[in-house]
């Protein structure tokens, strides 16, 4: 049918390059399922669209955001990190104890948190020696390394709450600076430091590439493992400060400081466009998943929703942004598991 | 036959378990209890008394109150704890009573009401003198077992309408409140609510502005609060908390919203929520007596062992009842933080007084 002379035409001009039109509308999914339910939000209702409750939500958000941080550099590996409760529960137990408390004489202050945040970065790497070492699932190793923290929090817990005095600590979470609280601060300052390394250092890229093909990278002489060890220990870290923030919040030392986090850390990454197989998404990316999780949370209270309905909503809203997120990225043919 | 197929195999398989698992609930229920009670002579009796653990403040409490009775009598008692763990104590039961169990007396919190019904059944067989606590299904009677000596629990209705009433007061009889509820598919937070309710009709002016759960979690509590912090903002005058963990939490919330007009109530009477109210920082909580429950049921055990109670004389109201409890405010919480033992409440015939009447 066709003639020779408009084939050769078609061979000649070369198709124009397009965009990835699918992983920039993954990209903008999350962002415009933010505003869209804030702008629904604040239509319903006039306290939800008022200065202050804008701030509490930023407040209410921090803590979840260093969980995110930490854990989105896990599930751009392609792993799987549940051993959040188990590390912010020993680190929010170990700094109680170590800052100015009521169960000892301890004041070491700023080194008393550092020493948390340490310990959750030594459990984060537990974590992920006993995966690459041996081998067994990151899924199982952290859920491990979980309980042993609830154990290492339990045992320093020993039947009395410690509370702390320390001033500084109790500042953080009522001193505002802006507007908001210290700890909503720190938590921008953790997102930012997030986005620089997973953008510029050799560790967050070999994440990404990690989850994308760990083949290809082991094949071309790159040695996996390290980075591996590397990137849960940083998690680690994260999730410890988080321990010491909630451990600010109460004024008090909880072995279950870190209980819900998990699960909210991950559900956050995912609506935020951060795949559960690795490869894509980031710290930017889970940062509004963590926004749209609090908005939806602080949003049906406001409104008035009845508690015996709000697990519900809650849940089908997640489910349908999550959906709509990923929409662009379906291709036919692709298997869902 | 050469093999047998998978499936087969399989429903070969669970029948032989189901049938085992069969003789052996066939084994507790049979026989029925001996002792036809009161043979013991008072120094024979052994005091058991099991709770889930003593890290726990409560827990510990519970088990110091034990040993107060055990040396009022002249006996020790034999601490028990679980670890919150089903299978655990159901260990540790069986153990005792394969020992000699003529005389045993045990006093026992069950971890969950399903928990409740082995631990019963095992002491009827056994014929030792069992006392629970708190957890029990509602559909298991007490009268029908002569080994099961009483159930004892709290009512919750009772101590939310309690620290509801605490809070209209501290408020001056009127204002808006919020209520922080506890795990919405609990017992203990359903009762505890409809108290709220009914201590809100008795207080008209009292306005109850919003609702929320905070799963009897201080960090939920500690978020939930703030939201509602800034929904009503100056109308909050008191917090509703349906314990003592969600009430410190909203104390947390506060702090840091920089309000100090706003009165907190709980119930559990945590060591926490006790500074918090001599500090007068919280306004009440609801104390269950935990000394008071680690003696009193080897109390009623041991009067029963010496014959000097017969369980066919104790009233059936006696056998599964509501225990008092005592509202803490600032007044009197000073004889909480260091609770002691009356030796009185522990006299034979007294061992009932504490009885708000029968579970309904």
């Amino acid at each position: 049918m066709t003639s020779p002379a408009k084939a050769d035409t078609d061979v000649v001009v070369p198709p124009r390059p397009r965009p990835r039109r699918g992983v920039s509308l993954l990209d903008a999914g999350p962002p415009i399922a933010l505003v869209v339910i804030f702008a629904v939000f604040a239509a319903l209702s006039s306290d939800f669209r008022t200065v202050g409750n804008v701030q509490n939500i930023l407040d209410a958000a921090a803590v979840l955001a260093v969980v995110a941080c930490g854990i989105t550099f896990v599930l751009m590996m392609g792993s799987i990190d549940l051993s959040v409760p188990g590390v912010m529960g020993a680190s929010a137990i170990a700094v109680a104890l170590l800052v100015a408390n009521n169960r000892n004489d301890n004041a070491w202050g700023l080194l008393g948190i550092l020493v948390a945040v340490l310990l959750g970065a030594g459990l984060g790497c537990v974590s992920g020696m006993a995966l690459v070492s041996l081998r067994v699932p990151s899924f199982m190793t952290t859920l491990g390394v979980s309980a042993v923290g609830l154990g290492v929090a339990t045992l320093m817990f020993a039947g009395v709450q410690p509370n702390i005095t320390d001033e500084m600590l109790r500042g953080w979470a009522v001193n505002r600076f802006l507007g908001l609280a210290y700890l909503t601060w720190i938590a921008v300052a953790c997102v930012l430091v997030g986005w620089l390394i997973q953008r510029y250092s050799r560790l967050g890229r070999y994440a990404y590439a990690i989850g994308g093909a760990e083949e290809v990278l082991s094949l071309s002489g790159v040695k996996v493992a390290p980075y591996k060890v590397a990137v849960f220990t940083l998690a680690g870290a994260f999730y410890g400060l988080a321990g010491v923030m909630v451990t600010s919040q109460l004024s008090a030392g909880l072995v279950q400081a870190g209980k819900g986090y998990d699960f909210a850390a991950i559900t956050a990454a995912v609506v935020g466009g951060t795949l559960l197989t690795g490869g894509r998404g980031g710290v930017l990316h889970s940062a509004v998943g963590v926004l749209l999780v609090t908005v939806l949370t602080n949003g049906l209270v406001q409104v008035g929703v009845s508690p015996y309905w709000q697990g519900g909503v809650q849940g089908l809203i997640v489910v349908a942004a999550v959906s709509a997120a990923v929409l662009p990225q379906r291709r036919r043919n692709q298997v869902t598991k | 036959m050469k093999s047998i197929s998978r499936p087969t195999a399989a429903v070969i398989g669970l029948t032989l378990a189901a049938a085992a698992l069969t003789g052996c609930s066939e084994e507790a229920g049979g026989a029925g209890g001996g002792a036809e009670a009161g043979g013991c002579a008072p120094e024979d009796v052994v005091l058991v008394g099991q709770v889930r653990n003593e890290s726990n403040p409560y827990e510990a409490a519970w088990l110091d109150g034990g040993d107060a009775f055990a040396e009022q009598v002249g006996l020790s008692q034999d601490r028990l704890t679980y670890d919150g763990d089903s299978t655990k104590q159901q260990e540790q039961i069986t153990q005792l009573l394969a020992g000699d169990t003529e005389c045993l007396v045990m006093n026992i919190l069950p971890n969950g009401d399903s928990d409740t019904l082995p631990i019963v059944e095992g002491a009827q067989e056994a014929g030792a003198y069992l006392v629970t606590q708190w957890n029990k299904p509602a559909d298991v009677n007490v009268t029908d077992y002569d080994q099961w000596l009483s159930h004892i629990t709290y009512n919750g209705v009772e101590s939310g309408q309690q620290i509801g009433d605490a809070l209209a007061e501290a408020i001056g009889g009127s204002g808006g409140i919020i209520a922080l509820q506890g795990i919405l598919d609990t017992g203990a937070a359903k009762d505890r609510f409809a108290g709220l309710e009914a201590s809100l009709e008795a207080n008209p002016d009292v306005e109850l502005l919003d609702q929320q759960t905070a799963n009897f979690s201080r960090d939920e509590a500690l978020a939930v609060t703030k939201t509602l912090l800034t929904k009503h903002g100056d109308d909050i005058k008191g917090i509703w908390a349906a314990n003592d963990d969600m009430a410190l939490g909203a104390l947390a919330a506060l702090e840091q919203a920089g309000r100090d007009d706003v009165a907190v109530v709980g119930i559990d009477a945590v060591p926490d929520a006790l500074t918090a109210i001599g500090d007068g920082t919280m306004t009440a909580t609801v104390s269950s007596d935990g000394p008071w429950q680690g003696g009193i049921g080897l109390a009623i055990g041991y009067c029963v062992a010496t014959g000097e109670l017969s369980v066919d004389d104790i009233a059936d109201e006696d056998r599964a009842w509501f225990a008092e409890q005592f509202l803490i405010t600032g007044d009197n919480v000073g004889d909480f933080t260091s609770p002691e033992v009356d030796e009185a409440d522990f006299e034979c015939d007294n061992v009932f007084s504490r009885s708000q009447g029968a579970i309904s």
